[in-house]
């Protein structure tokens, strides 16, 4: 394993794009041909040493190459597009669109990530171990169809419009999430294990979401079908007693999800 | 109080406003005011000032009161203007368009001047330069 | 002298049969027709507050300076700067966006207009989900029901329901205001609401429960018991108001920012758009935006069709880009993600959160407006703006998205400009000369 490891030094007053920050651009490059790397910045086009100082060689290939961001960036972009392979750690705070696009491999941030965490990932991991914000496993503006597989694990709490779309995949929030969770998913499974404001399970035509704290508002089309207890997905596990709910009967859509929600947190349901 | 604030035209604010009359004294006194129900009114102590201030505390801005059949407890209105989005929160909710219904804000009574547009520019948003 | 068949420049109305009387010797104007809207803006040919010379700010004083001179600086802070926001507001036309868009696009910066600050996320959810529409006049002659959603048309358009809504007499509703049912869905309680036969007073930011519940009627199910809380309307009213629906002949929906600015925002447009799209296997159906200012649905035709994006368009890396929440006028300033701006036509400093005011009040500022305002007080070159459809000629797409073309029935004051169009040409080309240098 080659470890790159990258030490912001500043120039953030604008923000970054650094999609080109991926095991499969860094591997075979070494620190200096990293460094050279350009990324973007307004309208121009920078060498990444403007920004970050760069330690240790690229990796014989994807897999064996690790990144390491060794500071704060929430004003750095795109980190980890469209990787298929090896692993990027950052360690502290990210911008928007980590991991987007993601086929493979493994993102680790240990700070917060701004919106848009794997937006449309096809496989791989990726864990937040602090907070997060809209969009997260989302589809694209327009586009029906989100997340397809791997699986995002959020340590702390998500905004809204969470796994948008969902039709493969995983993602689990440890913390809470607001409004519209899950919405028009179609495959897959979400995870709450703290509180949903409202709106969860909008549209959804298949897949499953389980909300193992309070849902403030429920959405209406809704139908109880049976109380379960202990759920387990492979090895997810959801302890305590489940109201099973089947919708969205909002939608004319023949296909309709499954919603558990937690008994003893919900007892107005 | 803890309120919900509510803001959008009414036909005096879009009347001044599109004839380019931000800076006259009707425009103050259409769009710096705090329309609320008569209940909540009472309980601020029936106020002719209120300060409404944004949840987390960083702006504040001074408007006169106004008591309204149109309102319910917990709710207030403020004409779409300056005085209302000095209090509007500026997160999206990567929407590009910020709270301006439904931001929860506190309302209390004060003693304070209500600005006009211009001074709230300069002293608000241009240091008072 | 009288000029018949003016448009009105004021709100997405649009309205076309505006009269006017000018008399350019006592500098007065008589105006038929408009509301009081209009009519103000009208009165802006004569007024005394109108802005007339160029203005720069130099160590925090305001000073009058020549069109050349303002034009020089403006275009040395667009250079200058690395990521210039434009904000192409909505009171100006068509022909005046597009230049703005090019220099945009020229500069590789973010461009924008008031729909992100208005009826962006309906715009977004059309996006989401396509939509039945119709143009104003079909619903006119058609609809014997309609429905104010979140929107206070007696306010924010006040001739929607005189001219195209309510009260005129169509073909298939030839006793005009008795042929329709009007409801209107607002937390409060409007003039509109007043005016209206049945009123849902909803609680705020319930829009989508409310949407969703009657789309589960609508699909002949139960909706969840807790709506009635959620939205303050009982379950029976819903149904009731589903019915009516249906047995309608026509129903118009108009939907205004209470349905978009109220959290849900897209996606209350979006449920509202597939309800409509149902609701059309029982009866028509159609629904449309009412925009607020002239033009705001001007911009995103025109941004549509020559870049693929209807507002928050990016051009950082030469080609368009667009995601709401990230090239978005309110979010860009809030991130401090831009260090110039370029303000057309909109007073923005008096639309925007406070933070996002105060940035922008920072960094250097162009205003192009016509009358003293919160942008032109805190801007760094003030450049006197051009009357569209009444000193220049150009086109403006109404609430309904028909485009409009204006002739004006006087000239522009100034010698050395024509129109908003052919001041932006103009610091265009001194922009290219200086990039070009
Ligand atoms: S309704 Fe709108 S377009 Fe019509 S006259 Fe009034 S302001 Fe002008």
């Amino acid at each position: 394993m080659a470890d790159v490891i990258l030490k912001p030094i500043g120039n953030f007053d604008l923000t970054v794009e650094a999609e080109v920050v991926t095991p499969d651009n860094f591997a075979g490059k070494t620190a200096d041909e990293i460094g050279k790397v350009l990324v973007w910045q307004g309208p121009a086009e920078y060498p990444l040493t403007d920004f970050f100082t760069v330690e240790g060689n690229g990796g014989s290939s994807a897999e064996d190459t690790t990144i390491i961001v060794d500071g704060e960036i929430p004003r750095v972009k795109r980190i980890g597009q469209q990787m298929t392979a090896g692993k990027v750690i950052i360690k502290g705070s990210a911008g928007m669109h980590v991991g987007s696009a993601m086929e493979g491999g493994e993102i680790i941030v240990e700070g917060d990530a701004d919106s848009w965490v794997g937006m449309e990932m096809k496989g791989g991991s990726i864990l937040i171990k602090g907070n997060t914000k809209d969009h997260l496993g989302c589809a694209y503006r327009g586009s029906w169809k989100g997340m397809t597989g791997g699986r995002i694990t959020v340590e702390g709490d998500a905004v809204s419009q969470v796994g948008g779309g969902l039709s493969g995949g995983e993602i689990i929030i440890n913390g809470n999430v607001k409004h519209f969770c899950g919405i028009r998913i179609s495959s897959g499974l979400i995870v709450v294990k703290g509180n949903a404001f409202r709106t969860v399970g909008a549209e959804m035509t298949g897949g499953t979401i389980v909300v193992g704290g309070n849902i403030e508002r429920f959405t209406p089309g809704f139908e109880l079908v049976d109380i379960e207890s202990d759920l387990k997905f492979n090895d997810i596990e959801c302890p305590g007693e489940y109201n099973k709910f089947t919708g969205d009967y909002a939608i004319p859509q023949k296909g309709k999800g499954t919603l558990y929600v937690s008994c003893d947190n919900n007892e107005c349901l | 109080m803890q309120a919900l604030l509510n803001t959008g035209s009414t036909i005096n604010e879009g009347r001044l406003a599109k004839g380019g009359n931000k800076y006259s004294e009707d425009y103050t006194k259409e769009c710096a005011v705090c329309w609320m129900c008569a209940e909540d009114f009472t309980s601020l102590g029936c106020p002719e000032k209120v300060s409404v201030t944004s949840r987390d505390g960083k702006h504040t801005v001074a408007v006169r009161s106004k008591v309204t059949e149109a309102m319910r407890s917990g709710q207030v209105f403020i004409p779409r203007s300056i005085w209302a989005n000095v209090v509007v929160e500026p997160d999206t909710f990567s929407t590009g368009s910020p709270r301006y219904k439904g931001a929860p804000v506190s309302v209390e009574p004060t003693d304070e001047e209500v600005l006009g547009a211009e001074e709230i520019v300069l002293t608000l948003y241009m240091g008072g330069e | 002298m009288v000029f018949k068949n003016i448009i009105c420049p004021v709100c997405g109305g649009s309205c076309d049969d505006v009269q006017v009387n000018l008399d350019t010797k006592n500098r007065t104007i008589d105006v038929q027709n408009a509301c009081k809207m209009g009519n103000a803006k009208f009165q802006e040919v004569v007024s005394s507050h109108r802005i007339l010379k160029p203005t720069i700010r130099e160590n925090g004083k305001v000073k009058d300076v020549s069109w050349e001179e303002a034009l020089e600086m403006s275009a040395d802070i667009l250079v200058n700067a690395r990521r210039p926001l434009f904000f192409l507001g909505s009171e100006t036309s068509c022909e005046a966006q597009e230049v703005g868009l090019h220099i945009a696009e020229y500069l590789g910066a973010p461009a924008d207009s008031n729909a992100t600050i208005c009826h962006g996320p309906t715009v977004m959810g059309i996006q989401e989900s396509g939509m039945v529409g119709a143009t104003a006049g079909q619903a006119k002659n058609r609809a014997d029901m309609i429905v104010y959603w979140g929107v206070n048309a007696l306010e924010s358009m006040p001739r929607h329901m005189s001219k195209y809504g309510v009260f005129p007499r169509g073909y298939w509703t030839k006793r005009g205001r008795f042929d329709r049912t009007m409801v209107t869905v607002d937390p409060r309680v409007t003039p509109t609401a007043v005016a209206s036969d049945m009123h849902l007073q909803l609680n705020p930011s319930s829009d989508y429960e409310l949407l969703s519940a009657m789309f589960t009627i609508l699909n002949g199910k139960e909706p969840h018991p807790s709506v009635e809380e959620i939205t303050g309307i009982p379950i029976s009213v819903m149904k009731q108001t589903v019915e009516m629906m249906k047995e309608s002949n026509f129903v118009a929906i108009y939907v205004g920012l209470g349905v978009s600015s109220s959290y849900g925002k897209h996606r209350n447009i979006e449920i509202a758009l597939n309800f409509v799209k149902e609701m059309n296997n029982y009866t028509k159906c159609n629904i449309g935006a009412l925009r607020g200012h002239c033009n705001v649905a001007g911009f995103n035709q025109l941004a549509s069709y020559l870049y693929g994006y209807p507002f928050g368009l990016d051009f950082m890396k030469g080609y368009p880009r667009y995601n709401p929440g990230e090239t978005t006028t309110v979010d860009l300033l809030r991130e401090k993600d831009v260090d110039a701006a370029f303000i057309m036509s909109a007073d923005l400093v008096n639309h925007i959160p406070a933070d996002c005011a105060k940035y922008l009040a920072d960094i250097p500022m162009i205003c192009l407006d016509i009358a003293p305002c919160p942008s032109t007080t805190a801007a760094d070159v003030v450049l006197p703006g051009v009357i569209d459809a009444m000193e220049c000629d150009g086109t403006f797409y109404r609430l309904d998205n028909v485009p409009v073309y204006f002739e004006p029935f006087t000239e522009s004051p100034f010698s050395e400009t024509k129109s908003n169009e052919d001041t932006l040409k103009q610091l265009f080309a001194k922009i290219k000369a200086k990039k070009e240098a």
